[in-house]
């Protein structure tokens, strides 16, 4: 049992990664390749606050979300918005897909410039504690880790169907010239749909960092498996991506209970070309609903 | 008119052949000579890459996987049965084109985004497989340590030479003739549906245009290219390493990076962006290679992202301006009589 929560945990921190990818997708018809590469930043952030401070990781989320929406703010403000805008009437913005690759490139060695190749960690006092729930024992750090996952995910829901904010963001993703001509600032809400596509990372690096080894090429491995869980879930799709990211989580930690670790890395692969043959579209089928 | 300016594309080209098929007699240092022979390499990636990127605009972000199945099924081959890599690599190009029409099959179909993420997730899946597989049977793979080509010395049946000078040469051939491919497709009726459904898949579709076996085709053509790109570096290396030849980094997104910061969808695009972008990797890794660790990526990723901002349809579309600019220069000769004074700059 302690398995199946262990791979809920990591699934739910999968899904919540994969949300912002798909938001950014679903909106702005990019996917963001630096996702991963802003993930590690997060984490960066979150560590090196929690060690200079000390607070909990949990805590932390106050200060970090905010630090990345501005950061994911000022990228697509100044580096996606002029090549989206130069490429207005090519179809597929390929180059801005690239321009993503290229920022992912130089984040990932700009920390490796700056914090080096070290591998670190928040050890916190819960880091190695277990949880009792009645016969289940599981890791503190992966329970309180898939609650506030859930939790965040819930209220992104809530914040994209309740709010004005959310409103305009699913408008214009489900057509950004009806949503212009309804008075909607199109190009200022690509830069927050992109800016909350970041903030929601926070959430997903502080949960991982007391359980999780930060370095700069961690994003690799979260952003893989975050295309993965879009495309299982349904590209665009919020249900789908959190549950696609719960369904590859308990995928990985149950089968790491039967056979090698590579080998289990090989079986989400099968599990995503099967999908890709028999439901491309992913479970929340088409891709241009919410 | 039409004639002169024949006369003078003749005269450049006849000029810049031999500009190209003399620099090994004058650039004799065995590392220059590499760095160009890598230009070459890449340039003849980037251009099998356009293929399906560039004309038919489906975004590859696993072109590694060719490459790597080009060049482990010639070596794997070469090694244990000495099989010549020349008959290799159609053998790895087969195997590519395979591949290729696997993951384009269920994607196809669907909206571009779905290829480039199933490209990206099956090569993430190839790469953890070279590098957990250490043998199948009696032939090596090597694993994560990689795989040693076993050494001839010279001889061009196993396209293994002690000098640079003849990887020059066949680069420069195969160079020569992917540009020729890119050329014959571009100005074919695949070419022309690929462009058609480029722009907009439905309205192809409606005209007739069977949108999936057109990308099949294109997908096909450009991964068997690949692959046999993937043996010539193999042979040039001499060491297959699964996240060189397969990684993202590495391979996958540069010859990406090269189409597009070249010109995606043209002929001579990738090969100028190829070239470029080689030559400002090495320069930077060979001044700033050896200091901060990460600095080189650092910068190139900059130079990178500045080029794409600055100038996202490539370099080819300031040619393109320059050219459009001439033509009008000398449409402005030829309509109004004694107006070469007058049109100035």
């Amino acid at each position: 049992m302690s398995v199946v929560a262990n791979g809920l945990s990591m699934g739910a921190i999968y899904g919540l990664i994969a949300l912002g990818l798909t938001l950014i997708f679903g909106i702005m018809r990019i996917i963001n390749f630096a996702h991963g590469a802003l993930l590690m930043l997060a984490m960066m952030i979150s560590y090196w606050l929690w060690a200079a401070t000390g607070l909990s990781p949990y805590i932390l989320i106050i200060i970090v979300g905010p630090i990345m929406f501005i950061f994911g703010y000022v990228c697509e403000l100044f580096l996606i918005k002029p090549v989206l805008d130069a490429q207005k009437e090519v179809r597929e913005p390929v180059a801005v897909l690239l321009l993503t690759a290229a920022l992912a490139i130089v984040l990932e060695n700009g920390a490796l410039m700056l914090f080096g190749a070290d591998y670190v960690m928040a050890h916190t006092s819960f880091s190695k504690a277990t949880l009792a729930l009645g016969s289940v024992t599981v890791s503190a750090s992966r329970f309180y880790g898939l609650i506030i996952a859930l939790v965040a995910a819930g209220a992104f829901y809530l914040f994209l169907q309740r709010t004005q904010i959310g409103r305009n963001i699913r408008a214009t993703g489900q057509d950004r010239n009806a949503a212009s001509l309804m008075g909607i600032n199109v190009p200022k809400t690509f830069a927050v749909a992109f800016g909350v596509g970041t903030a929601l990372l926070c959430v997903a690096a502080v949960v991982l960092i007391p359980f999780y080894y930060v370095h700069p090429s961690v994003g690799a491995v979260f952003m893989t498996k975050a295309f993965i869980v879009v495309v299982l879930g349904g590209l665009g799709s919020v249900p789908g991506a959190l549950l696609g990211g719960i369904i590859i989580g308990l995928i990985e930690s149950i089968a790491a209970q039967y056979m090698a670790a590579t080998l289990t890395a090989m079986l989400v692969y099968l599990v995503f070309l099967l999908v890709l043959f028999v439901k491309p579209t992913g479970m929340f089928g088409s891709p241009y609903e919410w | 008119m039409i004639k002169i300016i024949n006369n003078k594309k003749i005269i450049l080209l006849a000029g810049l052949t031999a500009i190209l098929l003399l620099i090994p007699v004058f650039i004799t240092k065995p590392y220059f000579l590499h760095v160009i022979v890598m230009c070459l390499l890449w340039a003849y990636l980037a251009s099998s890459w356009n293929i399906v990127g560039g004309f038919a605009g489906q975004l590859s972000l696993g072109h590694g996987i060719y490459t790597a199945v080009g060049a482990y099924a010639t070596v794997m081959l070469f090694n244990t049965l000495g099989l010549s890599p020349w008959l290799g690599m159609l053998i790895g190009g087969s195997l590519a084109v395979l591949l290729s029409l696997i993951i384009g099959f269920p994607t196809f179909g669907l909206r571009g985004a779905y290829y480039a993420l199933a490209t990206v997730a099956i090569s993430e899946g190839v790469i953890v497989l070279l590098n957990s597989v250490s043998n199948l049977g009696k032939f090596q793979v090597g694993g994560a340590e990689g795989l040693i080509v076993k050494t001839v010395g010279n001889s061009f049946g196993a396209i293994q030479f002690v000098s640079k000078v003849p990887y020059y040469y066949i680069m420069l051939i195969a160079l020569g003739l992917a540009i020729l491919v890119a050329k014959l497709v571009k100005e074919s009726r695949l070419g022309y549906y690929l462009v058609a459904l480029r722009e907009d898949e439905e309205a192809a579709a409606a005209l007739g245009v069977n949108v999936r076996n057109n990308k099949l085709i294109a997908g096909a053509i450009s991964a068997f290219m690949t692959a046999i790109g993937g043996v010539f570096y193999a042979m040039l290396i001499r060491y297959l390493e699964p996240n060189a030849i397969a990684g993202a980094a590495a391979m996958s997104t540069q010859m990406v990076f090269m189409t597009i910061v070249g010109g995606a969808g043209t002929v001579l695009g990738p090969v100028i962006g190829g070239i470029l972008l080689s030559i400002v990797s090495e320069v930077i890794r060979f001044y700033l290679g050896g200091q901060l660790m990460g600095l080189h990526l650092f910068v190139y990723g900059l130079i990178v992202m500045v080029m794409i901002i600055y100038q996202p349809a490539g370099i080819i579309a300031w040619y393109d301006k320059f050219k459009e600019h001439r033509l009008r220069k000398i449409g402005n000769k030829g309509g109004a009589s004694g107006a070469e004074n007058s049109s100035g700059a």
